[in-house]
């Protein structure tokens, strides 16, 4: 039995684990919250809480999902915007949650209109017992331009903000940033400089993900309309990590701690939010599609990928992908891997040819005899394409060459991919 | 010849078959499979560590709940068990779950987890009798709470019918091994070669030990009186022993009568054929309507090419080797003539010099306690049904009444 110690501290405030909830419906109210703790999640960020003056108004159906082949859910789409329930019970949520749950972290996510509103709702939830604040500058559907992305995209709002979420509250808060944006560095940069202690990434990337052929209009429909909002899910995940690691690699910005957020379900996940420099993690989509179960294997699994590491605290695996993260004008364009085939696995489809041929260099030759292909190394520039999508993993990084005219290396201390096959 | 016979009959998953599969798993709430497995082996959560990439962890569940866990996953009438109620029958076919329970113990021998923990010895003595599935659950499970346990073997070898009795192409003697190596290295005795109530009194045991079980099994074959003392007659357990014990390498001759239509014929008409028998004919007293081998095991000796009569029971055998046969309900002979005569009816208990009595081969008490003793009883010899994830079942109940025995008299 694997037991590693998997608690680690965020914004000077200890986790018994680093999986939370992240601010939307799966952190709702009281009973969702406890059961989450209960189910092994180390903290909760509670549904992002607004100013009693803006009344939430939603729709319905709220939700619509993406889908590939079999795959039910590659990505999700929600129209929702902030907490449907009344700030008072939000408000007396969060202290039975505090009181109930000492050893748990309890974070809120706050959001404003004006410097008022986000000095009086940062009070109020540090009276409510909250050991952290999470402030939402990143809902993209917000019926409110003063509210949400539009925030989060304007680094001198970040700023203001922030400010005024210090004056009032002595506890650590981040600040929630949209990637609806070219450079996420500015907004979080500003926000820092505010007086925010840490930066949470992602919120959802705007978004249409499908029309409905028949009416002519996107999903989900509401009384014949749609409207652009925000994407998630596991297909957001490779946007999620571009943004962390550039603000990782901030001279700015690395110091700052970052809690990751976008598409996580597996421990894997997990871990590579981790080796790009989160010390926390947050989840919403995977929840809404699984349940709160799915902590479980996020937490086993990684306790075994810490055994396998050889680490004993959380906190060693932090960031250690950054550095191998550079601008590709850097990276090594000396050599050519080629395709190795293993004919035993092969079962003839054929598929590596086709996408030889129409998605690359017409190199994957096939032998209509024996139904088997040949990679011409004349042709080939070692794309790899073909075993990518070869189903049965026949196909992988073989042998190493030097282009021509280029200066002598040892081709075989480099560090390659073993396999590009995906399950 | 006998490769056929030693090679595993159903291949296993590969990585992205077996994900495959458990991508087909919708993930039940209450989910059936899990509260259907006899042993509680907890398909769903394994099926869900693996879905969610973590197969360790599915490994950890598999083994801390059934420590025969990757013998289940070959033996298990799944039909029957986890796979019955199973979600997804409402769309398609149930989910393979034995031979996602085999990937994950394949997983888990390959990578050379240890996953089994031990407590600290608690200062108590117990001895098991018989070291098939129930004797080696319970010795097991004892085993990790700190009990200093010791297991007599009446066999050269433990496993009783894992070892001796299922086929080698359906349950490998090196899975045998490996899961037996597991449970000694928790620190379990195997006395081998010793039979209780001949060579050891089970009376000294009772002295010498805190709690002494029986798991004997049902490790006889019967016979019928028609064919007593017939030289070409031989029982179906004492031929698959003979068989497995040799790897395959026995003689077969040409046209063999078995006897007999439950797992256990199945298995050896199936191994007659795999080791090259060219004329194998089955004689069943049910009609197929009422069949008793697991539908699997049916169709797998039908597809080798076994002839099998339904519905007749023998009446008479005479010299060389002649059996007749009437039909149960219609008017109708039968006259089979054979080179070898296999009676697979049935299997019987053994408790002499064990102090206890059998009814319909259950020992007549209840619970799994011999009243007024420090007696327990496990397995084929126990109430509940006779497979080996039953074993497993009776074992950790056992397993769990003999801690509560010996905890409460201190
Ligand atoms: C051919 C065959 C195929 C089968 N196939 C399947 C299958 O596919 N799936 C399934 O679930 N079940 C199957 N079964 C049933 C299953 O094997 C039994 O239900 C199970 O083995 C019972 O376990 P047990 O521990 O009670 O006894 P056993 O496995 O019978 O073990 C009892 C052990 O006790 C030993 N012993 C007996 N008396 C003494 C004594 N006096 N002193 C010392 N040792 C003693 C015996 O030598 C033996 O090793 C099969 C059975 C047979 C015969
Ligand atoms: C239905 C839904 C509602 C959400 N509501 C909020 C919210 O109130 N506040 C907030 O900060 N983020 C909200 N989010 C964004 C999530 O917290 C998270 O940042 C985003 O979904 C990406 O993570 P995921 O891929 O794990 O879902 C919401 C997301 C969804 C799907
Ligand atoms: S894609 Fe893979 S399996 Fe198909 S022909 Fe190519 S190597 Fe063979
Ligand atoms: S132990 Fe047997 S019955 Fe239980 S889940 Fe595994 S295969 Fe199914
Ligand atoms: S019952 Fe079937 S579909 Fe449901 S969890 Fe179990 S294996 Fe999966």
């Amino acid at each position: 039995m694997v037991r590693k110690d998997l608690s680690i501290t965020f914004m000077g405030v200890k986790f018994p684990n680093p999986f939370c909830l992240s601010s939307s419906p799966v952190g709702n109210c009281y009973d969702m919250c406890a059961k989450a703790y209960r189910s092994g999640w180390g903290g909760v960020v509670f549904k992002t809480i607004g100013p009693k003056h803006y009344l939430i108004d939603e729709v319905s159906p709220r939700f619509d999902a993406l889908t590939k082949e079999a795959e039910p859910f590659v990505g999700f789409k929600n129209m929702e915007q902030i907490a449907e329930h009344s700030l008072e019970e939000n408000l007396a949520d969060l202290r039975r949650l505090k009181k109930e749950f000492p050893n748990n972290v309890l974070i809120a996510s706050i959001m404003g209109s004006n410097e008022k509103d986000w000095e009086e709702l940062a009070r109020l939830v540090t009276e409510a017992g909250a050991d952290m604040i999470e402030l939402n500058f990143s809902c993209p559907q917000m019926t409110s331009h003063a509210m949400g992305s539009d925030v989060g995209s304007n680094p001198e709002l970040c700023r203001k903000y922030c400010a005024a979420v210090r004056r009032s509250t002595k506890l650590p808060f981040m600040a929630k940033m949209t990637p609806n944006i070219t450079d996420m560095c500015d907004p979080a940069i500003a926000s820092i400089e505010g007086g925010a202690d840490g930066i949470a990434a992602i919120n959802t990337i705007k978004s249409i993900i499908n029309v409905d052929l028949d009416k002519k209009v996107g999903l989900p429909i509401i009384n014949g309309k749609s409207s652009i909002s925000g994407y998630s899910g596991k297909a957001v995940k490779p946007v999620a990590l571009r943004f962390i690691q550039q603000m990782k690699t901030n001279p700015k910005l690395k110091n700052v701690d970052i809690s990751g957020i976008g598409g996580i379900e597996t421990w894997e996940d997990a871990a590579e939010f981790i080796l790009l420099g989160c010390k926390n993690l947050q989840v919403t989509t995977g929840i809404m599609q699984y349940g709160y179960r799915i902590v479980e294997d996020m937490k086993n699994g990684l306790e075994h990928y810490m055994e396998e590491q050889g680490v004993d605290h959380l906190e060693d695996l932090v960031g250690l992908a950054n550095k191998n993260i550079i601008p590709a004008e850097e990276l090594d364009r000396d050599y050519i891997v080629y395709p190795e085939i293993n004919s035993d696995k092969c079962v003839g489809c054929g598929r590596c040819v086709i996408s030889c041929y129409d998605g690359a260099h017409q190199a994957m030759e096939w032998n209509k005899e024996t139904r088997r292909p040949n990679c011409n190394h004349d042709k080939c520039v070692g794309c790899l394409l073909c075993g990518l999508v070869c189903p049965v993993g026949a196909i992988k990084p073989g042998e190493r060459v030097l282009k021509p005219g280029r200066k002598e290396k040892n081709l075989k201390k480099m560090v390659l991919q073993e396999t590009v096959e995906k399950l | 010849m006998s490769k056929k016979y030693q090679e595993e009959y159903e291949v296993g998953f590969t990585p992205r078959l077996v994900m495959e599969e458990a991508s087909r798993c919708l993930l039940c709430l209450d989910a059936p499979c899990s509260t259907s497995c006899p042993a509680g082996t907890d398909p769903a959560k394994f099926i869900r560590s693996l879905r969610f990439k973590n197969v360790k962890g599915a490994a950890e569940t598999v083994r801390i709940n059934n420590v025969l866990g990757a013998i289940c996953a070959r033996v298990c009438p799944t039909e029957r068990y986890c796979q019955e109620g199973c979600s997804r029958s409402g769309i398609d076919k149930p989910i393979d779950i034995g031979r996602i329970q085999r990937y994950i113990t394949d997983f888990e021998d390959a990578t050379k987890m240890e996953i089994l923990e031990v407590k600290e010895p608690n200062g108590k003595k117990v001895a098991v009798i018989g070291s098939g599935p129930s004797g080696l659950t319970v010795a097991a499970e004892l085993a990790k709470e700190g009990f200093k346990v010791t297991i007599y073997e009446k066999e050269a070898k433990a496993g009783g019918y894992l070892r001796y009795g299922i086929p080698e192409y359906r349950l490998p003697n090196e899975i045998v091994d490996k899961e037996i190596k597991r449970i000694v290295e928790l620190g379990v005795d195997i006395v081998l070669n010793t039979k209780v109530g001949e060579d050891v009194k089970i009376e000294e045991l009772r002295k010498e030990n805190d709690a002494v079980i029986l798991a004997v099994g049902a490790s006889e074959g019967k016979m019928l009186p028609m064919f007593e003392n017939n030289r070409k007659v031989i029982k179906a357990v004492d031929w698959l022993k003979k068989t497995k014990a040799r790897k395959g390498n026995v003689k077969v001759p040409n046209n063999v009568l078995v006897i007999g239509g439950g797992d256990v014929a199945m298995d050896v008409v199936t191994s007659l054929k795999l080791l090259g028998c060219p004329h194998v004919t089955d004689v069943v007293y049910e009609q197929f309507s009422e069949f008793r081998a697991s539908k699997k095991e049916l169709t797998g000796a039908q597809a080798e090419g076994v002839t099998i009569i339904d519905g007749y029971v023998p009446t008479a055998v005479a010299r060389g080797g002649i059996v007749k046969f009437k039909h149960r309900v219609i008017p109708a002979e039968l006259k089979i003539k054979a080179d070898l005569i296999i009676l697979a009816v049935g299997q019987v208990s053994n408790v002499n010099g064990l102090g206890v009595t059998l009814e319909k081969g259950e020992v007549n008490q209840k619970g799994c306690r011999v009243e007024g003793t420090n007696v327990f009883f496990a397995g084929d010899i126990g109430h509940g049904e006779k497979t080996v994830v039953y074993g497993v079942r009776s074992g950790k109940e056992v397993a769990f009444e003999v801690k509560r025995f010996l905890g409460g008299k201190k």
